[in-house]
């Protein structure tokens, strides 16, 4: 431990006269203070980002409206999602550096695992349309319901994996509902599968966003 | 139940954070002495008293790597000082229950 010492250090409070009222308001709000910031996923930033997600999966929706044939989306409103997409994981850094900074332990090294594990699992749809391109599929497949319901089934699919393996149940029921949301759009073809798709994911990321929340504070009373 | 059924080196409102912020941690894992002192905004001497009462108590673990400038001290929660902390929530429980 660090040797250095103050004149401050002879005055340190014993708390002798602490009240239980006092120490239970403490207890209550330190916990509560101390839960925020270890947080990788505040409630707040969670559920800004499901709107986020939500508005981008509508303007989706919308470039595709009333297309017959089906062509896919524009490409501006696919800049514009990229960007969105960009904006959103560098939040996620950003939140994890300051959530991790100090932090050290084994689970910090599990979730350098699980942050490479979602990575790599975000890679898999845009490799799965490609190769669906690269064998002739119809562009209601390569450029609606894959790249639309491709994505909410295997990142919700790593991440239940991965909530179940920290008997996180939130998350676990968040990343079901986000599967079971893309299993859904892959079958209303490829206008509609963007609007579902858009619906599950907000509903099972602000649904988190909300319960974690709700946990937090329960979890803080005494 | 009174005030004095209450652990006193976990009663004092500096230990009580210290102990508080640590447990909001998972088992094994720790925190830097940097990162605790900034949570708590507690001086260094100050926070370096608090922890050494907790640490002789069994309470809590602090481990240095590194020399000189480079050190770097991590302080996690024993299993006894989440059993400890486990048990002064329930007295205040206790005591304000009877308020």
């Amino acid at each position: 431990m660090n040797d250095t010492r103050d004149p401050e250090a002879a005055a340190t409070d014993d708390g002798g006269a602490l009240d239980p009222r006092e120490a239970a308001r403490l207890l209550e709000q330190t916990s509560r203070e101390a839960r925020r910031q270890f947080s990788l996923t505040p409630p707040l930033v969670t559920a800004v980002m499901g709107l986020v997600i939500l508005a981008a999966y509508v303007a989706l929706w919308l470039s595709v409206l009333g297309q017959h044939p089906y062509s896919g989306p524009n490409l501006g409103v696919i800049a514009l999602v990229y960007v969105t997409v960009a904006v959103g994981s560098a939040v996620g850094v950003k939140v994890y550096q300051r959530a991790r900074a100090g932090v050290s332990g084994p689970l910090v090294a599990l979730g350098a695992a699980e942050g490479i594990a979602l990575l790599v699992s975000i890679g898999g749809s845009p490799v799965i349309q490609g190769a669906l391109h690269y064998y002739g599929a119809g562009n209601a497949i390569v450029y609606g319901v894959i790249p639309a319901a491709g994505p909410l089934i295997v990142v919700g699919t790593t991440l239940a994996g991965m909530a179940a393996s920290k008997a996180d149940w939130l998350q676990f029921g968040a990343a079901l509902a986000v599967v079971t949301g893309g299993g859904v759009a892959l079958f209303v073809g490829p206008i509609n599968a963007w609007l579902v798709a858009g619906i599950a994911v907000f509903a099972g990321v602000v649904g988190y966003a909300a319960a974690t929340a709700w946990q937090r504070r329960a979890a803080v009373r005494l | 139940m009174t005030a004095e059924a209450l652990d006193p080196l976990i009663h004092a409102p500096a230990r009580l954070r210290i102990m508080a912020t640590l447990a909001a941690l998972p088992e094994g894992v720790a925190l830097s002495f940097t990162r605790l002192q900034d949570m708590l905004e507690l001086t260094p001497g100050n926070l370096i008293t608090h922890l050494r009462k907790l640490e002789d108590a069994g309470y809590l673990t602090s481990k240095k790597t590194g020399n000189g400038t480079a050190s770097h001290t991590s302080i996690g929660l024993t299993v006894r000082g989440r059993a400890a902390l486990d048990t002064y929530k329930a007295a205040v429980r206790g005591l304000l229950g009877g308020l």
